[in-house]
C-alpha cells in the first residue's frame, strides 16, 4: 500500500455508535421495508442506502424530510467512540487530510459534527445532498472536490457494503473491527486492512510511511 | 523452507557491518529455535541472510562483575543459565524462571538473546496469515481465537502477547541490556528493550533493536540485602508451552516491611507488563498473609480483554496472590 495522505470517514459505525431504530423507521416509512430485529445500525444504514439507491423515482420532499428528521434523531442518540477525538487530533497533526464522506443528509452530518465538536478536524464534508446520491457518490465528491489521489486515500467502514463501495471508487477499504464476530466474517472479503479502534490509525499511517520510505 | 545465505562473522563489528549492508533482509542467528521456525513457515518478514554469531567467542559467558552483579553474554544457552551456580546463588528466581522456559531440548539450543527478542507466537502469524507482522494490515487474533496467545491488556495494531519469560524475570532485578550498534555501545533497561509493539525500521516488533544492532549482554545489578523474589507461570502443560500468564516479583524488605518492589506480569500483554499500581500499593506495607488479597484488588485495573481471554486476567491475579504468599512463607 502506498503512503496515505487522506482519510474518508463515515460517521455511522466509524466515529460513533448509532441506534438502529431510526434506520429501521426510515426503511419502513420511506420504502415499506422491514429488516429483522437485532441488525446493527451500520447494517441497517447501508440497507437503507441500498433502498435509496435502487428507488426508481426520486424521493419526494415529504419523505426526504422524514428521513432527515429520523437521521437527526439518530445523531442525537449516537455516542461518539471515546478514542475518536484524540485519534483525529493526532491524524491531523500528522498532516493527514480528513473528510467526512457520508450518505447521511447535510443536516444530519452537520448536526453530528457540531454536536461532537469535530469541525476543526475536517478539511471537508461531503453528504448525499452535496453529492446528489448515496454510497459511492459522497466518496467521489470528496475525492474529486479535493483532488485526492485514490491510491493514497482510505475509507473506513464496518460493513461489507462499505468495503465494496470503497473498492468501486478506487480507495483502500479499511475495516473498523467493532464487533469481532462480524469483523471475522468481513475479513474474508479482503479489506485492505483493519483496525480495532480509530486510535490505531496514526500507527497504521506511520507504518505505511516507513514501509514506503524503505522501499 | 525459505532459502537463505549464511554469514559467519568472528567479531561483533564484522557482524554489524554485514547487517548494515543487507538492511532488514538480514537477521542475527544464534540458537535458531525461533528464527528457523519463521524461515520454515516462510513468513514474509523472515530474513534472506542469516548472520550466525555463534563463532563470535565473547558473547557466551556468565561472569560476576566488579560490583557484585552478573553479566551474561546473550549467546549463552538457556540451559547454561539454568545450570549456573553463580546465578543460583545470586538470583535463584531467575534460574527457576529459565528452567520453566520451553523444554530441556530447546533450552540446550535457545539463547538468552533469542528468548528476549523472539517473535510472537500468534497462531495466525505462524499459520501464514497476512497479518501486521507478516506483510498485511490486520490482526486476526483480535477478531479470532485469542484465548491463548493474545493480549488482555489492549494492543497497538498487533494484539499478540510478548512470549518471552526471561524479560519477565529480569525486570524485577532492574537488569539492563547492552547493544552493539554502528555508533557504539548502547545500554537500555530490559523494560526499554521490550516495550511491546513498536514500529522499527518499517516493521512491527516487540523490541527496539534495529536491523543493524546486536544485543550483546545483559547486566544484572548485585542483589540487595533483604531482597526476596518469586517467579510463577501458568501454562497448559508442564513443559514446552508458553505462559498463559506469568509473574516475576521482587521485594526489598526491611524486616517484614516492604520498602520497594517490582511486579511484572508475562503472557497477558504485548510486553512484560510492569504493574506499578501494585508496586505503589505494596510500598510501606507489612508482608503478611492478607496482603495477597488486598494487592489483587488493585491489580490490572487497565485490563482490556478480547472476546476469549478474560481468564488471563484472573490467572494473573491468582499468580500475584500466590507469589505474595510464597514470599511470605
Amino acid at each position: 500500500m502506498q503512503k496515505i495522505e487522506a482519510l474518508l470517514l463515515e460517521p455511522v459505525g466509524c466515529l460513533a455508535e448509532f441506534p438502529s431504530a431510526p434506520f429501521h423507521e426510515i426503511a419502513l416509512r420511506l420504502f415499506g421495508r422491514k429488516r429483522k430485529a437485532g441488525s446493527s445500525a451500520g447494517t441497517l444504514y447501508w440497507y437503507v442506502l441500498n433502498l435509496m439507491e435502487s428507488a426508481r423515482a426520486p424521493i419526494d420532499a415529504e419523505k426526504k424530510s422524514v428521513a432527515e428528521t429520523l437521521e437527526v434523531e439518530a445523531v442525537d442518540a449516537a455516542t461518539i467512540y471515546e478514542d475518536v477525538v484524540p485519534a483525529l487530533a493526532e491524524l491531523k497533526s500528522m498532516g493527514m487530510r480528513l473528510f467526512v464522506a457520508t450518505s447521511l443528509s447535510r443536516r444530519a452530518a452537520a448536526r453530528f459534527i457540531e454536536r461532537n465538536s469535530l469541525g476543526e478536524f475536517f478539511s471537508g464534508v461531503c453528504t448525499r445532498d452535496d453529492a446528489g446520491g448515496v454510497k459511492s457518490a459522497p466518496l467521489l465528491s470528496a475525492l474529486d472536490g479535493a483532488s485526492l489521489p485514490r491510491e493514497k486515500t482510505m475509507f473506513l467502514t464496518d460493513t461489507l457494503e462499505g468495503i465494496k463501495t470503497a473498492r468501486s471508487v478506487g480507495v483502500h477499504p479499511i475495516l473498523m473491527m467493532n464487533d469481532p464476530d462480524e469483523a471475522q466474517r468481513l475479513a474474508m472479503h479482503n479489506p485492505a486492512g483493519g483496525v480495532v479502534s480509530l486510535h490505531e490509525m496514526p500507527d497504521f499511517i506511520r507504518l505505511l510511511a516507513a514501509q514506503n520510505q524503505k522501499a | 523452507m525459505k532459502k537463505v545465505s549464511i554469514y559467519r562473522p568472528t567479531t561483533v563489528d564484522e557482524a554489524i557491518q554485514i547487517l548494515s549492508q543487507h538492511g532488514a533482509s538480514a537477521s542475527v542467528y544464534a540458537g535458531g529455535t525461533d528464527l528457523l521456525v519463521r524461515l520454515k513457515n516462510r513468513l514474509e518478514q523472515a530474513p534472506s541472510y542469516l548472520v550466525d554469531i555463534k563463532k563470535i567467542d565473547n558473547l557466551r559467558y556468565i561472569k560476576e562483575d566488579a560490583q557484585g552483579g552478573v553479566e551474561i553474554g546473550t549467546a549463552t544457552k538457556l540451559a547454561e543459565l539454568a545450570d549456573s551456580k553463580l546465578l543460583q546463588d545470586k538470583y535463584p528466581m531467575l534460574v527457576e524462571a529459565i528452567g520453566k522456559i520451553s523444554s530441556p531440548e530447546l533450552r540446550n539450543a535457545s539463547t538468552l538473546g533469542g528468548d528476549l527478542l523472539q517473535e510472537v507466537w500468534c497462531q495466525y502469524l505462524r499459520g501464514g496469515y497476512s497479518c501486521w507482522r507478516n506483510g498485511g494490515y490486520l490482526c486476526y487474533g483480535a477478531i479470532g481465537d485469542n484465548s491463548y496467545y493474545h493480549s488482555a491488556m489492549g494492543g497497538r495494531l498487533c494484539y499478540a502477547v510478548y512470549p518471552g519469560d526471561a524479560a519477565t524475570a529480569l525486570i524485577p532485578f532492574d537488569a539492563r541490556a547492552k547493544l552493539a550498534t554502528p555508533q557504539g555501545e548502547k545500554e537500555l533497561s530490559i523494560e526499554q528493550l521490550v516495550p511491546g509493539d513498536m514500529l522499527v525500521d518499517g516493521r512491527i516488533q516487540s523490541h527496539v533493536v534495529r536491523y543493524n544492532e546486536i544485543l550483546t549482554s545483559v547486566v544484572i545489578p548485585a542483589p540487595k540485602p533483604g531482597v526476596r523474589a518469586s517467579f510463577e507461570k501458568l501454562r497448559p502443560r508442564g513443559v514446552w508451552d508458553f505462559a498463559m500468564a506469568s509473574l516475576g516479583i521482587s521485594m526489598q524488605l526491611n524486616g517484614k516491611t516492604i520498602e520497594d518492589s517490582r511486579v511484572v506480569f508475562g503472557g497477558i500483554s504485548g510486553k512484560p507488563y510492569r504493574e506499578k499500581s501494585v508496586e505503589a500499593f505494596l510500598k510501606g506495607k507489612t508482608l503478611n498473609a492478607d496482603l495477597g488479597e488486598q494487592a489483587v484488588s488493585v491489580a490490572l485495573a487497565d485490563a482490556a480483554p478480547l472476546k476469549y481471554n478474560a481468564t488471563k486476567i484472573d490467572m494473573a491475579k491468582g499468580l500475584l496472590a500466590s507469589g505474595l504468599a510464597r514470599l511470605n512463607a
